[in-house]
């Protein structure tokens, strides 16, 4: 069974730019929504594997996403890809849940390993 | 639409690359004032000259802004106006981990916005393979006029202007500051160019 994937990004170009990232036993499955409330909906209703998730964008951002994915108590391992890179902003968002923290711009080699620690690759 | 007019595609791929660089402008005013710094989605517009001026107003809650040029390669260039709400000299002063009469509070605010005008930009730069110098800031007086002034001396066409804003809040010391990047429309033909190389690739 293939893997189930949700990209979360504003940024069409961002999107894309995870999308085109992944390995290819992630990329077989993969969803996209543009804000918070947009994952949120989909994250209630289905099962996802791994979210990709950023944090600076419009109507409900990343801290929000993670903060309800907590209330609700849905369990899923969420990678923060931000350029919001303050160390605070870091620890928050790890504080919150989040299994790893990747700057953008993205580098690959950095991707794989976070991947490879969870279990992903 | 007109010639100066961005796509969606162009307008996304600007405003990702603009994510990139406030995010790290933000991580060193956070570090500068050890602090954390709330970021909003930036805004990017294109203006009418003469509503330029009018929108300007509109965002100047300011007392002081500092004006620096910058200018890179491939026609890339423009003008980055910080624009600080009232603070005083001490609270600056005090923010920024100065003695109270070390330095005049307009070279506290040139400081303090060479920093954030030059990081955003050398990001800005380095993530389309450009590379940018800078003119000497200056710290304006909020008079509309001056600024009007200021910016029509630029040996700029200003007929029309791509406008980013970019929102820094520092919440724990309620120090806000407003980085506005109006960039000529001679620029923005060159900046519609090396986003469609960008996008290209996608």
């Amino acid at each position: 069974m293939s893997t189930r994937v949700l990209i979360c990004d504003d940024s069409n170009l961002a999107r894309k730019q995870v999308l085109r990232s992944l390995p290819e036993n992630l990329s077989t499955d993969v969803q996209l929504a543009k804000d918070g409330q947009e994952a949120l909906d989909i994250l209630r209703n289905q099962h996802i594997d791994i979210l990709f998730l950023d944090l600076t964008m419009p109507i409900i951002d990343g801290l929000g996403v993670l903060q309800a994915l907590k209330d609700e108590e849905i369990n899923l391992p969420v990678f923060v890809i931000s350029a919001d890179v303050q160390p605070e902003m870091q620890n928050r968002v790890l504080a919150l849940g989040a299994k790893a923290f990747l700057r953008k711009p993205m580098q690959l080699d950095t991707l794989n390993e976070h991947l490879k620690s969870h279990g992903f690759l | 639409m007109n010639a100066f007019d961005l796509t969606e595609d162009q307008h996304d791929c600007l405003q990702e690359l603009i994510n990139v660089a406030m995010g790290q402008a933000s991580d060193q005013l956070a570090r500068y004032l050890d602090t954390f710094v709330y970021l909003k989605v930036p805004s990017i517009e294109q203006v009418r000259s003469e509503l330029l001026f009018d929108s300007l107003n509109h965002d100047l809650k300011a007392t002081s802004i500092v004006s620096q040029g910058f200018f890179g390669y491939e026609g890339i260039r423009g003008e980055a106006l910080l624009m600080y709400q009232p603070l005083d000299s001490s609270r600056l002063a005090d923010l920024l981990g100065y003695e109270a009469d070390e330095l005049s509070f307009d070279e506290q605010m040139i400081d303090l916005s060479s920093i954030l005008t030059t990081t955003f930009l050398n990001v800005f730069a380095s993530q389309i393979d450009n590379q940018m110098s800078y003119s000497a800031p200056r710290l304006l007086s909020t008079n509309l006029n001056t600024i009007n002034q200021h910016i029509q001396q630029q040996s700029f066409n200003w007929d029309y202007a791509l406008k980013v804003r970019i929102s820094y809040q520092v919440t724990d010391y309620s120090f806000n500051c407003d980085m506005v990047l109006l960039i000529p429309e001679e620029a923005i033909s060159n900046i519609k160019a090396v986003i469609d190389r960008i996008l290209a690739d996608f």
